[in-house]
């Protein structure tokens, strides 16, 4: 080798090496302060691209959050998920018979096309979420006519006494859009979305970016404080990761469990669990063999070990579940705990079932999921110990839905989140036979839990809305029809630039508070 | 020439029809419910009913197969049931980001395969054909999404060289943004380049004619450049056209990876969702492609060699 050549290469090894050595990352995490500064353009990077902005058509949570931040609904959640505070509707009262809702909407609100926002606006909008093909029309069946005395008055008549109306008109697909579409057909409409929101539309590269630009005409003068928000399509967690380090994007949504710990120890960036409504569960089917018996289901809820597996698969991000409603909204039994890892108190269980000397059975997981993968593998190794034998099986998302759906499957895991801050959705949802999903694919039937759950939609009273919250989550601890295993948080990285970065119980990003250091 | 080309043509409608029929029934016979999976797991049987119908998948499979041939006929691919939008205005999005990411990979993948093959040709058992057989060692077992993001983290992060991922606004950005894509793709065909190229180049070497030029008193050069590099150009040029189903399925990988709107990265979201429209139309268009590159490869072929003939 010629002197220069060797020149060369050690120069290319001594590079190499140094990156190398640099990968390790070295500093901490750090937090700015200060007075709000407005201005700046702040990009997020998401595993999935929006489906559609039209409110009354998506339901994926890419597609919801931005929603939120270019249209108003009447009421929105407050920040701790818990209640609804004021939006485009300032206040709102139920009849004394209890069969409609009076809400007023604010004066001088009005759409990005100039329009000011009225209640005819309103009645299209719930309209066209009433369509029986629109997902969330479930939400809106209980209302049966709008009347539209005057300009800000809208009145909701309801099939019978119903408590969640107001928490109903945070949902999304409640979001308000100008009446006929503001003379377009839904199809052109979606292609140039008008909101009244803090946010307005700005343009759309499929697949790659989606910009939202500040609305200054905003009913609320204080807010947004950012130019405008790109949200781009990253779909894999190690390049959101890396382009955050890079400063090529400041917020990175939901990084990998396994990465937090690498990500915190990066220069300027930080990253949050935010508390959100996520309940990650283990399905049995019920309906099947042996599962329709209460011991076999309560012995597989003590032999699972959740502190291992939040240890090794969530990182000890997620909290150990015990009540299958999530402590982020006001109905959760916090008296009701998780079922300790007790290998002797399972086999004592399985013994007095029709197994007692085991079973073999099978547990599906989503087929690219590691971190379900591992999960199962650690479900498997705890139910061997009691005589379980567990095959696990990989299905493609979109097939083992199906399958849960159809009931061709044995077990399964799950999560489940709400949409609304009532406790009302989430309870049938994951507790009713009629909720929807048979009790997310458990095919568990218990009259109470409807009873219970419909007296606790009608009743004015919170005290008695929660007794009833209460015993129906008592009904779930006891049958077992599923296992509640983590209150999972909404986990992001971000960089240390972004101040009032918040997310919400039910998920909004309440971009509008959010600033940028310079 | 011109009967030849008929001739090619014709034959490559079985084998795209035969594509059409594949994909569907493959898409068609996977378990997934298209309405259900656009709607979530909270909507109504009758919301997901409601959907199917309009959407046309509560028709017989020999219906929807039907319509789905006469709609291909018309040149009019369908909607995507997931994005909710034409599928021809999503392929004019996308389609040139992967033609131009496969194109930079070829041209990559020969500007590195051909410089290390020649180098490795003149020098048989040198230190330098040893590096090389150690490089095509490394690159060939490293999986491509491994690569892609050695090169991010390297090249993206620490050096910032280029983008780490994504695919910003304007010509020039976008060119640089798909090098490191394209040089992940290039990587993964440059083992197999390299040791085909080496072997056509061994071989002219050892040829008469080459000793022939050489004792002309031609420079190396010059051998190289028309005798060696020409004859061994045929065999590159067959190898990177067979190859070309590799680059569209590196295209695949590494659109997810680097963040891409390509075809790739839109057809890994319309198996997910089970968008069949989306996925037969990204099978047609990926299958035209091969068609298209397997003809041209002949064209280029003929033109390099005056011994292959058309006909």
């Amino acid at each position: 080798m010629r002197p220069r050549k060797i020149m060369v290469a050690a120069v290319t090894v001594a590079t190499v090496t140094a990156t190398l050595v640099g990968c390790g990352g070295s500093g901490g995490t750090g937090g700015s302060s200060g007075k709000p500064q407005a201005g700046g353009d702040l990009v997020m990077a998401r595993a999935d691209e929006a489906t559609s902005l039209l409110p009354s058509v998506p339901t994926d949570n890419s597609a919801i959050w931005i929603i939120e931040e270019i249209y108003d609904t009447l009421t929105v959640p407050s920040q701790d998920g818990e209640t609804v505070e004021p939006s485009l509707a300032t206040s709102w009262k139920q009849s004394k018979d209890k069969l409609s809702w009076t809400f007023t909407l604010r004066k001088g609100a009005t759409f990005t096309n100039g329009d000011p926002v009225t209640s005819a606006d309103v009645k299209f909008s719930i309209e066209q979420n009433q369509d029986p093909s629109a997902p969330f029309s479930f939400i809106d069946s209980i209302i049966t006519k709008m009347d539209t005395p005057a300009d800000n008055t809208i009145v909701f008549h309801t099939k019978k006494p119903w408590s969640p109306i107001p928490a109903d008109m945070a949902l999304y697909a409640n979001s308000i859009v100008p009446k006929d579409y503001g003379g377009m057909s839904a199809e052109e409409f979606a292609k140039k979305p008008i909101g009244s929101g803090p946010f307005k539309f700005e343009s759309w590269t499929r697949g790659s970016s989606l910009k939202i630009v500040k609305n200054p005409d905003h009913w609320n003068k204080e807010v947004p404080l950012l130019d405008s928000v790109t949200f781009t399509v990253v779909p894999d967690s190690n390049t959101r990761a890396t382009q955050l380090a890079s400063g090529q994007i400041q917020i990175n949504e939901y990084p990998a469990y396994s990465s937090v710990k690498t990500l915190k120890n990066q220069p300027n960036a930080k990253v949050t669990a935010f508390p959100s409504s996520e309940v990650d569960y283990l399905g049995m089917n019920n309906s099947r063999k042996p599962f329709d018996d209460v011991n076999v289901r309560k012995a597989i809820s003590q032999a699972i070990d959740k502190e291992a597996i939040n240890k090794a698969v969530l990182y000890g991000h997620g909290k150990i579940a015990g009540a299958y409603l999530s402590p982020v909204t006001w109905a959760h039994n916090d008296e009701i705990e998780a079922p300790a890892y007790d290998l002797a108190a399972a086999r004592a269980a399985l013994a007095e079932s029709k197994v007692p000397d085991g079973f073999t059975t099978t547990l599906t997981v989503p087929s690219g999921d590691q971190d379900l993968a591992s999960q199962a593998q650690l479900v498997q190794d705890s139910l061997g110990k009691i005589g379980i034998k567990v095959t696990i099986k990989k299905l493609d998302p979109a097939a083992l839905v199906t399958a849960k759906k159809a009931g061709n499957y044995d077990m399964a895991f799950g999560l489940y989140t709400t949409d609304i801050v009532d406790p009302d959705e989430i309870a049938r949802f994951a507790g009713s036979y009629t909720g929807g999903v048979h009790a997310v694919y458990t095919w568990f039937k218990d009259p109470r839990m409807d009873k219970l759950a419909a007296t606790a939609s009608s009743e004015p009273k919170q005290s008695t809305r929660k007794a009833a919250y209460d015993e129906m989550q008592e009904i779930v601890a006891d049958e077992v029809p599923f296992i509640p295993l983590f209150y999972a948080p909404g986990t992001y990285s971000y960089s240390t630039k972004v101040n009032e970065f918040h997310p919400g119980g039910t998920g909004n990003y309440f971009l509008k508070n959010v600033w940028l250091s310079k | 020439m011109g009967r030849w080309l008929i001739r090619r043509l014709l034959l490559a409608i079985p084998v795209v029809w035969g594509v059409v029929t594949i994909s569907f029934v493959l898409m068609h016979l996977a378990p997934g419910d298209p309405a259900a999976t656009a709607l979530g797991e909270k909507a109504s049987p009758e919301a997901v009913a409601a959907l199917r119908h309009l959407w046309g998948l509560d028709q017989s499979l020999p219906e929807q197969y039907w319509s789905y041939l006469g709609q291909i006929v018309r040149g009019d691919l369908g909607d995507s049931l997931y994005f909710r939008a034409s599928i021809t205005s999503l392929m004019v999005q996308r389609l040139p980001v992967t033609l131009a990411l496969i194109v930079m990979s070829a041209v990559i993948a020969s500007l590195i395969s051909v410089p290390l093959a020649s180098r490795s040709a003149a020098n048989v058992n040198g230190p330098v054909t040893q590096a090389v057989r150690m490089f095509n060692a490394v690159i060939q077992g490293a999986p491509t999404f491994f690569v892609g993001s050695m090169l991010i983290l390297f090249l993206g992060v620490r050096i910032a060289l280029f983008p780490a991922g994504g695919y910003p606004d304007g010509v020039v950005q976008r060119a640089w943004a798909l090098v490191l894509p394209a040089l992940t793709i290039a990587l993964s065909i440059v083992p197999l380049l390299v040791r085909g190229l080496r072997a056509a180049m061994i071989e002219a070497l050892g040829s008469e004619y080459v000793s022939f030029a050489r004792s002309k008193g031609l420079s190396d050069t010059a051998v190289n450049r028309r005798y060696v590099l020409r004859n061994a150009g045929i065999s590159g040029v067959s190898i990177l056209g067979i190859q070309v189903g590799a680059l569209a399925s590196g295209a695949l990988v590494v659109e997810q990876v680097f963040a891409i709107p390509g075809m790739g990265s839109m057809l890994m979201t319309g198996i997910l969702n089970r968008d069949y429209a989306l996925v037969q139309a990204c099978t047609l268009v990926f299958g035209l492609l091969v068609v298209v590159v397997y003809l041209a490869t002949d064209l280029v072929y003929a033109r390099l060699d005056p011994r292959a003939r058309l006909s």
